[in-house]
């Protein structure tokens, strides 16, 4: 056991930060959906440029293969650019790239992979449907094989960045007749087939990433499809580990400097009682025990990341941090509320105060998106503890 | 003693939700914030609360009011809150209340026939003179048509917002709601109210804690209907505890507010010793059943919740909101230390 980390580490950390300071965009990342498309893309570029294009990916693929100790500093580096924790790149680089590696053909790898990298296509994740989310498994978007193409019909939801996706991995059922988890593809379409109709869905803080996508008769290769047919909820299941413990880190580093930030928010503001906000004991309190927390959540990370780099099998901190992130997240941007107060009515996104409010409600997203918080206590329940199902 | 609603009772809250369901629901509301046009409410849909007597309910009769307590008042709010319904409504009728009782008749007049009246925000930078003057930064709630109220513990008054200076507007976090921020050196106001008359500001508890109950409550059935109608894994959502018992923490919390809030409403009317007490804890009550209960019910809706494709996205909104506009939490709590108990 040991807390600090060895000189080449150091120098590691040293390295990164210089270079994320020189290079990293200073700009205000843009709103619109085609403008934002563009900036993650060119950072992506620049990244790639650099040999920081996937610190975690294979070098076979071009990626850096850093070990998880490296990955943990240069996400906690990147943190403190500011830069937003998940963009339109999320579901390329973490997602459906990795899955590209692990059950693609080579044919496939060699077309997509050295594109996601090098930041010129944008992919997205067609896997909820109205009537299927935390049970994924029961979708029904229908795909009927027909020569060498499938035909798919049917309806996807809460697609994020569906409009500004080139390609997308899409999940539809080939065999209805089959147990609901074995009739499953895993497929790559191409989001500008004829028959694709995307509409935005606004969401709570104003954002038009979300999207609703409809399937008339879309023609998709075969050639396309990832893994066996039927076989697709084995190979949706095999990149969920991909990240193996590093996943929150950006997130979790950023909610530290939130509460940092709002505590000496509370120290230089006053409160209409004229005193100064951190003088009221419950303000204080929630404070001093988010900043606990946060401190508990970053060794939980480090727990996590050390049980990984010695063993292949992940362990149980996956959920533990997403459960336990998204509870403090949205404690932390609720009580940023609180701390600012009447200024809290005001939802202007040229003003400072404003992003506390912008804040508190992306965090409702964070108890919901990738699989909600109850359903991540079912895991740690039945999985961890073996309570039965 | 008796908590239970009279028939004459349920028969405003029956035609008080049939009009708001009618005249001011969240489509309505909707179509007019997404035109840019807020506080959200057509004029024609104010003036026909005008002419149900929305704004002089509780006004005495010697004053043109229709002479019913500040517990009918509370009903009604309770159905606004429950809508959604946009509109300056507490401001309003508390300021008809002021004028009336501060002898500015023509005026109370003229705020009862449908000139709503916005909210002044109190903020650190802002002080209330005994006279009802207002000096530094102010935020106003829905006050386009010209008139604020400003409450405080010692007075309540009404002042002229074309009269403050750097007027601008900014949009507010619930868009159905007209935000302006604003100056004064010293404005003095053109009708003011002692505390020692009459305590506005305890009554502005009520009706707040009022809407807040009807926010909870709404959340509250929103969330058990969709943990009834919602399916995953062949069963409805709500035979998992973990959305069966917080729906049931949503029932508890919206119950204890709909009671506190009647009670505090009823120990203002009874003109009991601990009125601002129970009016205080009206207040803390209720703002914290639609707090939870509005972010509750978002977790129950899932990815849907996230979004503008329900109402519930709303419903926080308007609950942040409110919970904040006569100051926050802490110094509500502070005030409750302050005050003896319970008689
Ligand atoms: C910001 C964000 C981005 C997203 N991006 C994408 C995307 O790009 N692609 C994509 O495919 N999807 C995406 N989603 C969708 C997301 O995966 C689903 O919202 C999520 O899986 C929940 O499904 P649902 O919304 O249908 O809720 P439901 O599954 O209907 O759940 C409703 C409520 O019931 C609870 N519940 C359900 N089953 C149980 C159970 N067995 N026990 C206890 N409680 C239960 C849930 O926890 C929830 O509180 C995104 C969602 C968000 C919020």
């Amino acid at each position: 056991m040991d807390l600090s980390f060895s000189t080449e580490d150091n120098e590691f950390r040293d390295e990164v930060r210089t270079w994320l300071k020189a290079n990293a965009p200073t700009g205000r990342r843009p709103k619109e959906s085609h403008a934002m498309r563009e900036f993650d893309l060119a950072w992506q570029r620049t990244m790639h440029a650099a040999g920081w294009g996937g610190v975690a990916w294979p070098v076979d693929y071009g990626g850096r293969d850093l070990p998880l100790t490296q990955q943990l500093i240069w996400y906690e580096e990147y943190a403190r650019t500011g830069l937003a924790p998940i963009d339109s790149r999320f579901v390329g680089l973490a997602h459906a790239g990795p899955t590209l590696m692990l059950r693609s053909s080579e044919e496939q790898k060699q077309f997509h992979l050295p594109k996601i990298l090098g930041g010129e296509v944008i992919w997205c994740q067609g896997f909820s449907e109205p009537e299927a989310g935390s049970d994924l498994a029961s979708l029904r978007t229908r795909a009927v094989v027909d020569g060498d193409e499938l035909v798919v019909t049917g309806q996807k939801i809460w697609t994020s960045f569906a409009a500004v996706s080139d390609w997308q991995e899409l999940l539809v059922r080939t065999d209805p007749d089959a147990p609901k988890h074995k009739g499953i593809t895993w497929v790559i379409c191409d989001m500008r087939s004829p028959g694709i109709d995307i509409r935005p869905i606004r969401t709570i803080e104003g954002g038009a990433d979300f999207n609703e996508v409809f399937y008339d008769e879309v023609r998709i290769p075969l050639a396309n499809v990832v893994g066996d047919l039927n076989d697709g909820w084995s190979v949706a299941m095999s990149t969920l580990s991909f990240e193996r413990g590093t996943a929150f880190t950006v997130s979790q580093v950023q909610l530290a400097s939130s509460i940092e930030a709002l505590i000496d928010m509370a120290r230089s503001r006053t409160s209409i009682n004229g005193r100064a906000v951190i003088a009221d004991g419950a303000v204080a309190e929630r404070l001093a025990k988010a900043r606990a927390d946060c401190a508990a959540l970053r060794a939980l990370t480090y727990l996590g990341i050390s049980k990984n780099a010695h063993s292949t099998q992940p362990g149980p901190e996956g959920s533990m941090l997403k459960l336990q992130y998204a509870d403090l997240a949205k404690r932390v941007y609720l009580l940023g509320l609180d701390v600012i107060d009447t200024n809290a009515l005001a939802f202007a996104l040229d003003e400072d105060d404003s992003d506390w409010v912008d804040r508190h409600l992306m965090a409702f997203s964070t108890s919901i998106g990738g699989g909600t918080s109850e359903i991540q206590r079912n895991i740690i329940g039945e999985r961890v503890l073996g309570l039965p199902r | 003693m008796d908590l239970l609603t009279s028939p004459d009772q349920d028969e405003i809250i029956a035609a008080a939700a049939s009009f708001l369901n009618d005249k001011m629901s969240t489509d309505q509301s909707r179509l007019q914030f997404e035109s840019g046009t807020t506080p959200a409410v057509s004029n024609a849909a104010w003036a026909a609360a005008a002419e149900l007597g929305w704004f002089a309910l509780g006004l005495p009769e010697q004053f043109g009011g229709v002479g019913f307590g500040l517990a009918e008042e509370a009903l009604l709010f309770r159905e606004i809150g429950r809508a959604a319904a946009p509109g300056p409504f507490v401001s309003t009728v508390l300021a008809a209340r002021v004028a009336a009782l501060s002898g500015a008749q023509d005026l109370a007049d003229e705020i009862v026939a449908g000139r709503g009246v916005g909210l002044t925000v109190p903020g650190s930078l802002h002080a209330i003179g005994e006279d009802g003057s207002i000096a530094g930064e102010v935020q106003l709630l829905d006050a386009t048509s010209g008139l604020a109220l400003v409450l405080s513990p010692s007075v309540a008054s009404i002042i002229d917002v074309e009269s403050l200076g750097d007027r601008s507007r900014v949009p507010c976090v619930d868009p159905t709601v007209d935000l302006q921020r604003a100056t004064a050196n010293t404005l003095s106001p053109i009708a003011h109210l002692p505390a020692s008359t009459e305590a506005v500001e305890h009554r502005a508890h009520v009706l707040i804690a009022s809407m807040l109950t009807g926010i909870a409550e709404w959340a509250r059935d929103a969330a058990a209907t969709h943990a009834i109608d919602r399916v995953q894994f062949g069963k409805p959502i709500g035979v998992n505890q973990a959305i069966k018992h917080p729906c049931a923490d949503m029932a508890v919390q919206a119950q204890l507010a709909y009671a506190q809030t009647l009670f505090a409403a009823l120990a203002i009317d009874e003109a009991r010793e601990d009125a601002e007490f129970q009016a205080l804890s009206a207040h803390v009550a209720a703002a914290g059943a639609a707090e939870f209960s509005t972010s509750t019910t978002i977790q129950v809706l899932g990815g849907m919740g996230f979004t503008h494709e329900h109402d519930a996205h709303l419903y926080v909104k308007r609950a942040e909101v409110w919970r904040r506009t006569l100051g926050g939490m802490p110094t509500h709590l502070a005030r409750l230390l302050e005050l003896s108990g319970p008689v």
